[in-house]
């Protein structure tokens, strides 16, 4: 029998977040709310709140875009 | 799929079409994840047992669950690659519903009839609609898909969940924004607007808007339904600004009546946004959002499930209902006229859907 009913709160995620993507997206609305919507903004946000990229440098734009799109592909 | 029993030859009455769906045109079935390529799955949809299964290539098949032999579930067999065979008796189907073996009896009249019923499906945005044909129309309709699902700018996200909820419920529940201000109002995206509101009903060429008169970008302040061969509503939410660029975010909801009383329910939040705005909302959306919405959604499951069966036998409406009511006399005079066509033995020309 097919189970009923389904009900799955997540169904977007491959893999619950790590730590690590759990703060950067807590920090990323605070950004968003406090500082903007516009990239530049993103960017000096997140390295005013020294949440860093994974290799612990500052975000630049590039990385900001690549890590992005590693994580909401 | 017939709407006349097998046995009894009694033929579908309107409360039977209204209480199980509309016949005649698209509906939403399960998400397309729920059939893997090589897997086979029972589902329930409009008061029947179907069975999907799906060849190793993706291509899917959608067969009524019932061996044309002795009438065992299809759905308890075997995958054989491009057809299932029955486990009562090993009689192979294909997925266009034909009998390609007997192999209790070869050469047995039923090899090479076609007497499975197989419904037309599509797939889009994750989700499986197949074609519910009466028997006078067993040639799909035409098929328009909502734009926010195949335009490229922007991004849509599937949420489904199960219902213990006529599907009917379902659907005036998405006709009544107003109750976003009441039952979501404790909500991250529905917690500003005014608590009074007038609304109005806006005709358009597939269906009708029910809108607010004096408020608009502040909550759920309108709704469109849509028939575009398929049944979808499409609604605006705003989202704060913790949600980052991209603006509101819409939901085209679709209903797909399971049986009377259960529905599957899919609702695709989407987004215009493209580039890093897209993939920062899908990681967002992801790590934290969708919680929230699912949070939102189960508000309206715990409300319409503890509804009586006969909710709608009983009420005391008020202006806020036009949209509910206006889809209520559309549905039930498309089951009205669905069943006397299915009744009379007139051709099938005069029984083309119900205008809105």
């Amino acid at each position: 029998m097919t189970p009923w009913p389904y009900l799955d709160v997540h169904q977007s995620r491959t893999h619950e977040p790590t730590p690590y993507e759990y703060k950067l997206a807590a920090t990323l609305e605070e950004v968003f709310t406090k500082e903007g919507h516009e990239l530049a903004d993103v960017i000096r946000g997140l390295n005013a709140r020294q949440v860093h990229a994974p290799n612990g440098t500052p975000w630049t734009e590039d990385t900001f875009r690549a890590e992005m799109h590693r994580l909401g592909a | 799929m017939t709407l006349t029993h097998p046995t009894t030859g009694h033929t579908a009455t309107a409360d039977h079409i209204y209480a199980t769906g509309l016949r005649n045109q698209w509906h939403p079935v399960v998400p397309s994840h729920f059939v893997a390529p090589g897997g086979m799955r029972k589902v329930t949809a409009l008061g029947e047992d179907w069975l999907l299964f799906r060849r190793g290539d993706s291509t899917l098949h959608m067969l009524a669950d019932r061996c044309p032999h002795r009438g065992a579930r299809l759905s308890l067999g075997k995958h054989l690659g491009d057809r299932v065979a029955c486990w009562y008796h090993g009689v192979e189907v294909e997925g266009d519903g034909t009998v390609s073996s007997v192999p209790g009896l070869p050469g047995c009249n039923l090899e090479g009839k076609k007497l499975v019923t197989s419904l037309p499906v599509r797939e889009i945005g994750g989700a499986i609609l197949a074609y519910f044909g009466d028997e006078q129309h067993p040639e799909p309709c035409e098929l328009t898909l909502p734009e926010p699902l195949t335009d490229p700018g922007t991004e849509a996200i599937l949420c489904y969940a199960e219902w213990n909820v006529p599907w009917r419920f379902g659907m005036e529940n998405l006709l009544d924004p107003m109750h976003g201000q009441f039952l979501h109002h404790e909500s991250h995206t529905m917690f500003d607007g005014d608590t009074t509101a007038k609304f109005r009903i806006r005709e358009t060429d597939r269906g009708y808007f029910f809108e607010k008169t004096d408020q608009r970008g502040v909550n759920f302040d309108w709704v469109e339904l849509c028939r575009t061969g398929v049944d979808w509503v499409d609604l605006s939410i705003p989202y704060p600004p913790s949600a980052g660029p991209g603006g509101p975010f819409g939901i085209v909801g679709m209903i797909c009546p399971v049986d009377a009383h259960r529905s599957g329910v899919f609702f695709w939040r989407y987004r215009n946004v493209e580039g890093w705005q897209r993939d920062t909302w899908r990681f967002l959306y992801r790590t934290l959002i969708e919680k929230r919405h699912w949070e939102v959604l189960e508000q309206d499951r715990v409300m319409l499930e503890a509804m009586p069966h006969d909710a709608d036998q009983a009420e005391n409406l008020y202006q806020h209902d036009l949209g509910v009511v206006r889809l209520r006399r559309l549905y039930r005079a498309a089951a009205e006229q669905q069943a006397a066509a299915l009744a009379s033995p007139e051709p099938a020309a005069a029984t083309a859907p119900a205008g809105v």
